[in-house]
């Protein structure tokens, strides 16, 4: 029930098939009742008022009858009477007319009673009351009751009865009774029949609401269809208009909005795309001068003894500078591949365990802080980019020694059965809670004042976090200003999974131990 | 003294490299233009050419192209952009190895140096019916002398120099490009792939240079 409900209540056109289905009823049912009484009331009525007609022509022949009728003793009266109980059958014969003389107790002298179907017809069919009436009244009297026979079969009918007075024998009660069978059988044919066509109208109204539906509602499905292809980014879908009504204008209103979308979108892509196109662009026109540049420092560099101690200086500063500016523009071209989505990731099986190793010896040659690694297993494979896991790596760890402030720096591995997580941690200047939202941006700095040592280009931790994304990995940070901060990545090993669990907690352990204390 | 010839457009980029080049006891021919680069190179035969990608009359792909019509002498190109099909389109058109703007000079000079030094070894190697002849710096197959280029010489006389061998792509980019750490692998791929036109009698289905999925190549030890 709730389910149908639920059904109708999200179906435009089960919820207009079912209103009309049910006024259908409503109307069929209305009219049906109405047409079958008014139907029944006239054909009774018809009947009743024919039937008067005949028994006030019967009763006058009947009078006239008895009134010329020559008998003598109660012998003859009773031929007479049967003679004329014989004509009345013939005469109501096509009416199916019955006829009952009865005398009145009292009144008569002959107490025979007479009636055209003499032993079939039950007396008990003509009431006591309207017999009680009859007698006390001058009027002909008509009643509706139902006609009975000694075989058990009842008629709907009715009946007309007065006094009949028979000359030299005193006053008797006559009666008509009027079978109404055929009457009722006629209404019951015709009650059918207005089912009938009460069912048959349900029907054609159904399919017509059917057809009315799939004019009116199969275009709005349409342009539904249409609707969410668009929002799923195919723009060039469009609504077919093949008619000229309000449907039409509907899909053509529709159409014109897609188009202008489209335009718009177009317009903005193309701004954008204008954009990363500038950035790379710049990115490439700046290679080759700077190519030129760092040779010429390095030429300078390598004669820089026989020059004096500020021109020397000043060569080492310049090379310094380069590699910025170096590591800045590869920065910033990687930066505009994201924004474009020209991204790819070039997947292969590695073990992670060496990757994190040869970064951090990489990274850390000079030992002046100290770097330990931890890890249960020394053989993690993972299907990943190692170029770009490479890179995150660099840009977590050269991140926690730019701020360890000579205190030792942790990298840990762990792995669960679908992830690997590599975790950084430092004991340094950390952050503050609303630092957090912005750690990933690009060319944030925790304090713009503070001098920076290594001279990152500002895009590396944005970067790891774009990298770790093209993973489908997680990159979260935990940070307490002076305790340190705690980078976790995690991985799922094999590409294409998402990360379910996290084997490394985002709180250090470290942490975690002093709150439960 | 090896001649190198450098094709560029950028001037001060042309007169920075032969500064460097010169000092690392190298003679140097200047080209500025792609549509001049045959006459010099018929006239005066440089021993390895250094291309830019991006010039303007033909391109560096082209002129690569058309340099290795008829000569085999090592080519390295210039390039702005590390990531692009270019690289791939410079290796596939015959360039032998690739430096992306902007390189230390230091690194220019080693990648120049390993593409000029001649194999010392001495001696025949052969992966069955082809026989790699290290003093003479040929190939025979079937008697029949095979052209290579001096960098497809050296991967195969790598790969038949220790048969049983699987080398993965680091390993080949160190042993015959002299690149210390692990560079693009695709300058591995592609070579590969051009050898094996040039040695195989079905290149999709080769018998000398193996691939060992997920690790790298081998040489083919028996005949299918």
């Amino acid at each position: 029930m709730m389910i149908s409900k639920l059904r109708i209540k999200q179906s435009l056109s089960l919820k207009v098939l079912v209103t009309n289905i049910v006024f259908a009823i409503f109307i069929a049912a209305i009219i049906g009742i109405f047409v079958q009484n008014r139907v029944a009331s006239t054909v009774i009525n018809e009947k009743i008022s024919i039937s008067k007609v005949e028994a006030a022509g019967a009763l006058y022949s009947a009078q006239r009858y008895f009134e010329l009728a020559r008998f003598k003793g109660d012998k003859e009266l009773d031929k007479v009477i049967q003679d004329f109980i014989a004509l009345s059958r013939e005469d109501g014969f096509f009416s199916g007319r019955e006829t009952v003389i009865l005398p009145i107790p009292n009144l008569t002298k002959n107490q025979s009673i007479y009636q055209t179907v003499p032993t079939l017809l039950v007396l008990d069919s003509i009431p006591e009351n309207f017999r009680k009436q009859v007698t006390k009244n001058e009027d002909v009297l008509n009643e509706r009751i139902s006609i009975s026979y000694s075989d058990g079969k009842d008629f709907p009918g009715f009946i007309i009865g007065t006094k009949l007075n028979i000359p030299r024998s005193g006053t008797y009660e006559i009666y008509y009774l009027f079978k109404l069978d055929a009457q009722y059988q006629s209404i019951e044919n015709i009650t059918w029949t207005l089912v009938l066509t009460a069912f048959l109208l349900i029907i054609l109204i159904t399919i017509s609401t059917k057809f009315v539906i799939r004019q009116v509602v199969s275009p709005v499905q349409a342009a539904a269809s249409v609707a969410e292809k668009f929002t799923q980014g195919d723009f060039s879908s469009r609504m077919v208009v093949a008619s000229n009504d309000e449907l039409a204008s509907l899909g053509n209103s529709f159409n014109e909005m897609a188009v202008s979308i489209q335009q718009q979108i177009y317009r903005l892509e193309n701004l954008s795309m204008l954009q990363q196109r500038f950035v790379s662009d710049v990115s490439h026109e700046l290679r080759t001068p700077l190519t030129t540049l760092r040779m010429a420092a390095e030429v300078i560099y390598q004669g820089k003894n026989s020059f004096d101690t500020s021109i020397a200086r000043s060569s080492e500063l310049l090379i310094n500078q380069i590699d910025r500016f170096e590591l800045l523009l590869s920065d910033l071209l990687e930066v505009s591949r994201f924004d474009a989505e020209a991204a790819t990731i070039d997947l292969t099986t590695f073990n992670i365990v060496n990757l994190v190793k040869k970064t951090v010896d990489y990274l850390h040659p000079t030992k002046a802080t100290k770097l330990i690694i931890d890890s249960p297993n020394e053989s993690v494979p993972i299907q990943a980019d190692e170029r770009r896991i490479e890179r995150i790596l660099r840009n977590l760890v050269s991140n926690a020694l730019d701020h360890s402030e000579g205190k030792n720096v942790i990298v840990r591995i762990a792995e669960s059965d679908d992830e690997v997580a590599v975790s950084v941690r430092d004991f340094g200047l950390g952050f503050n809670e609303e630092d957090a939202p912005f750690l990933f941006d690009r060319f944030w700095r925790a304090d713009p004042a503070r001098a920076r040592t290594r001279g990152g280009s500002g895009l590396g931790l944005s970067i790891a976090l774009e990298d770790t994304k093209l993973h489908q990995g997680q990159l979260l940070a935990w940070g307490s200003p002076h305790q340190g901060a705690h980078f976790v990545l995690t991985l799922p090993k094999n590409h294409g999974s998402l990360v379910q669990s996290f084997p490394i907690a985002l709180i250090p352990e470290d942490k975690l131990s002093t709150v439960e204390e | 003294m090896p001649l190198v010839m450098v094709v560029d457009d950028d001037q001060d980029l042309a007169e920075m490299l032969s500064i460097v080049l010169t000092s690392a006891g190298m003679e140097v021919d200047l080209v500025n233009h792609g549509d001049q680069v045959m006459d010099l190179f018929n006239s005066h035969t440089p021993d390895l050419v250094l291309l830019d990608v991006m010039l303007p009359g033909i391109d560096g792909i082209e002129v690569c192209k058309i340099i290795r019509e008829s000569s085999m002498v090592p080519i390295v190109m210039l390039t702005a952009k590390g990531d692009t099909h270019d690289v791939v389109l410079g290796l596939e058109a015959g360039a032998d190895d690739y430096m992306v703007k902007p390189f230390k000079p230091q690194e220019l000079v080693a990648r120049i140096n390993t593409r000029l030094r001649r194999s010392t070894k001495v001696g025949s190697l052969s992966i069955f019916d082809l026989v790699i002849d290290q003093l003479e710096h040929k190939v025979l197959k079937d008697g029949k002398e095979i052209a290579l280029t001096r960098l497809e010489f050296d991967l195969l006389a790598t790969l038949a120099k220790e048969p049983g061998r699987v080398f993965t792509r680091e390993a080949l980019l160190s042993e015959v490009w002299g690149y210390q750490h692990a560079a693009d692998t695709r300058l591995v791929n592609v070579h590969v792939q051009r050898l094996r036109s040039k040695i195989e009698s079905d290149a999709d289905n080769p018998e000398y240079v193996l691939t060992v999925r997920g690790v790298g190549y081998k040489a083919g030890s028996a005949k299918a």
